[in-house]
């Protein structure tokens, strides 16, 4: 069965699992205005976010093969139309890269400067560029990474670290999808504990990772570099306003987290992304916050904290979770938040 | 006219990074590199050099620094060695198959284990296939001079490959001697400043550099990187003899011969050997043995022809290596040199294994190293590598049937 040979394919490959419906349809169990009223708070910030980005051009080149509903590559257009054209941007190898987004056979994947480096040296070689454009008077340029959470905590964990600690003025995102995805989701370092993925199963023995994951924006503040901040594509104008302030930094590192929700990976809807994004914040599992001149900040305020299981059954990852494995997780979530507001007093 | 200083090899590096006005250096301390990442350290808080020095957190960092600068329009240098150079492997394949110009000191070391801090050639030998050009040098004076001839070799449109300027850790990285510092005026004047311009990130000219390549194109890239590596052989031999009108030193371009003119016998060393060897052939030659040498100074590209043709007429080869390879238990130039002749009918050739680990490759090896091939040239037998320090040589009962020679050689025997 090919294109060529007239025989048509009905094998449904949608990664939409069957029974799905759209969003906005009225009468959807999951999507109510009582679960998500908060979206409609949202609205207007966000609409208004959204009339100024798309006043400017989108620079990463039409046509790429990011998957349905994938937030990273929500997030990498807007941060490419916020950062503007005078910027040289690095996509090591992941996702983004893997969409085309440094390039594809002879072409380019973004209208500004762009390049793949390696898994392990996307600080380094940032560090590199900057510095001779420093040296040439040209340190306004925005030399920016837009790397996953393997090429940050994993493997290019060193030459971050190291990045960091020298003060090289660069801009550092990292789109967090918890695991390897573009590989097809294996383990990574951010990997919370008990997801399912390719590498950590469910089965007799197992029960999905078993070991926490690293709490890399955290690990970024105690490097004391200038500016980092966790953000997430569902709230674009949190992120705007960080990015911007990001690239104002000319004394050393700025850093910023990227919750970034995977429909392939985490096995929900493609069109929830959005939705469970918001989940993750309204569930204080990922606070939004920034540090700045060595304070903590929220930035934004959950008014009435959802239990974890809403944002746990929201996608297949966490679907052998027994009862007691979300009273654990729901302690943790809360202690942390706790400790967070306590940090922020400081 | 440029000035006279007592320069170790590492000194002399840190110098010629310097006259090359490198804008952009990174470097990771490692013995027996150290001492260069001080003097780059001292010279740019000095003020001598005008540059970037970026004190990484690791070797492959180091040349990934590198590798950002030259996306950005710099001229770089660093240095490193043995393990250095193997956590650097990633980005240093990679420095050739973008055809970055950088210029890199690699200061030989033997590679672990057993544990070990001292000389050797291990690891430039393991790399040779990576895709850099390398120089490898004799003395302080050669290292001075080929690290500003690497940016010419390195910067030139036809060539674009990134070098390694190889000099032996403590024979000649701590070994301080005479060296003439150039004048900075007339080394501008060789050097122009480098406009790299096939992988530059610049908003004003945006490209995307190193995108997903499927394979056909992949193909033609490698094939024009192998061209490029063919072309160097010209471009080296150019600037040898430009730098020879200017300067009026000259190390032989591809390999350096000495006293082949009349030799019936050859010595083939790389890198610090040479220098021992070239007093041993002095000697033998008194002695009455017409042996001369050749000095493989660029490894990579390997000079084939230029080897092959002045070989040929040689009655027999006696190669001596500081490093193995795993293949056949021989070292990297007795290997290189037996592809030289492929199929064609090439002299007896004999190899000498030493100085590993920082071991001395001593004057009685070498003279030991003359008379073994001087015997396989009069039809003897002999094996066809024989290890320093563990292979027994009897060289009074290789001449046992020449009395009169034995007599002369008197002393030689180790």
């Amino acid at each position: 069965m090919g294109v060529n040979d007239g025989i048509r394919d009905n094998t449904n490959y949608s990664t939409i699992p069957e029974g799905a419906r759209p969003t906005l349809e009225k009468n959807d169990a999951f999507f109510t205005k009582k679960r998500f009223g908060f979206i409609f708070n949202e609205e207007k910030k966000t609409k208004e976010v959204y009339k100024e980005i798309t006043k400017v051009q989108d620079l990463l080149s039409p046509g790429n093969s990011a998957c349905l509903g994938c937030h990273a590559e929500l997030a990498l257009r807007t941060t490419l139309r916020i950062l503007g054209p005078n910027t040289i941007l690095a996509i090591p190898p992941g996702c983004m890269g893997g969409i085309g987004a440094v390039g594809f056979n002879g072409g380019a994947g973004a209208k500004i400067p762009v390049f793949f480096p390696l898994l392990d040296n996307t600080a380094a070689m940032l560090a590199g560029i900057k510095r001779k454009y420093i040296r040439e008077g040209r340190g306004d340029i925005n030399v920016v990474a837009f790397a996953g959470d393997g090429g940050t905590a994993d493997a290019g964990f060193q030459s971050l670290s190291g990045a960091a600690e020298r003060g090289e003025n660069i801009i550092y995102i990292c789109y967090d999808n918890e695991a390897y995805m573009n590989t097809g989701v294996q383990r990574s370092g951010t990997t919370p504990k008990w997801s399912w993925t390719q590498t950590t199963p469910v089965g007799e023995q197992t029960h999905g990772k078993s070991q926490k994951g690293k709490d890399m924006p955290m690990i970024m503040a105690q490097h004391n570099i200038p500016y980092v901040a966790t953000a997430n594509p569902s709230y674009m104008h949190d992120y705007i306003a960080k990015l911007k302030k990001a690239m104002k930094v000319k004394n050393g590192m700025s850093y910023i987290h990227l919750y970034s929700g995977c429909p392939t990976g985490w096995k929900f809807p493609t069109e929830k992304t959005i939705e469970v994004g918001k989940l993750a914040v309204e569930t204080n599992l990922y606070p939004l916050w920034e540090y700045e001149d060595g304070k903590f900040r929220l930035t934004y305020e959950v008014l009435k904290r959802r239990p974890i299981s809403e944002y746990t059954e929201s996608m297949q990852k966490y679907s052998h979770l027994t009862e007691q494995n979300l009273a654990e997780l729901q302690q943790n979530v809360d202690a942390n938040y706790k400790r967070f507001k306590k940090l922020c007093k400081i | 006219m440029g000035k006279v200083d007592v320069l170790n090899g590492n000194k002399a590096a840190a110098w010629g990074a310097k006259l090359a006005r490198a804008d952009l250096m990174a470097a990771y301390p490692i013995t027996p590199q150290t001492p260069l990442v001080e003097y780059l350290a001292s010279f740019v808080a000095d003020g001598v050099i005008d540059a970037d020095l970026v004190e990484v957190e690791s070797e492959h960092s180091a040349l990934s620094v590198l590798q950002g600068g030259v996306l950005a329009g710099a001229r770089t240098f660093t240095g490193t060695s043995s393990q250095g150079l193997a956590l650097m492997y990633e980005p240093y394949i990679r420095t050739s198959t973008m055809r970055l110009p950088i210029v890199m000191a690699l200061v030989t070391r033997e590679v672990i284990s057993p544990q070990t801090v001292w000389g050797g050639q291990q690891d430039a030998v393991t790399v040779r296939d990576a895709g850099w050009i390398q120089i490898w040098c004799e003395s302080s004076q050669e290292i001075l001079d080929s690290i500003v001839q690497a940016y010419k070799i390195a910067e030139n449109k036809d060539v674009l490959l990134p070098v390694n300027v190889c000099y032996d850790g403590f024979s000649l990285s701590h070994m301080a001697e005479r060296v003439e510092i150039p004048d900075q005026k007339l080394v501008d004047q060789f050097l122009p400043k480098p406009n790299i311009t096939h992988v530059k990130l610049d908003p004003n000219n945006p490209i995307a550099v190193d995108p997903l390549t499927p394979g056909p194109m992949l193909t033609e890239f490698r094939h024009k990187q192998v061209t490029a590596m063919h072309m160097s052989k010209k471009i080296i031999e150019e600037v040898r003899q430009e730098w020879l009108e200017m300067f009026g030193r000259d190390y032989g371009g591809l390999i350096d011969l000495y006293r082949m003119e009349d030799a019936e016998i050859a010595l083939v060393c790389l890198g610090s050997p040479a220098g021992t060897a070239r007093v041993a052939i002095d000697e033998m030659r008194n002695h009455g043995i017409k042996v001369g040498m050749i000095r493989i100074r660029v490894l990579r590209p390997f000079p084939d022809e230029e080897i092959r043709k002045a070989l040929v007429n040689i009655k027999a080869i006696g190669v001596i290596d500081r490093n193995v390879s795993f293949a056949k238990g021989m070292g990297i130039s007795f290997l290189e040199l037996k592809t030289v002749f492929g199929g064609l009918k090439m002299p007896p050739m004999i190899d000498f294994i030493g100085g590993l680990g920082g071991s001395d490759v001593t004057m009685e090896q070498i003279k030991q190293a003359i008379v073994i091939t001087q015997h396989v040239a009069e039809g003897g037998e002999f094996q066809e590598v024989t290890w320093f320090g563990l292979d027994k040589i009897d060289v009074e009962t290789l001449f046992s049937m020449d009395k009169d020679r034995s007599l002369k050689l008197k002393g030689v025997s180790g």
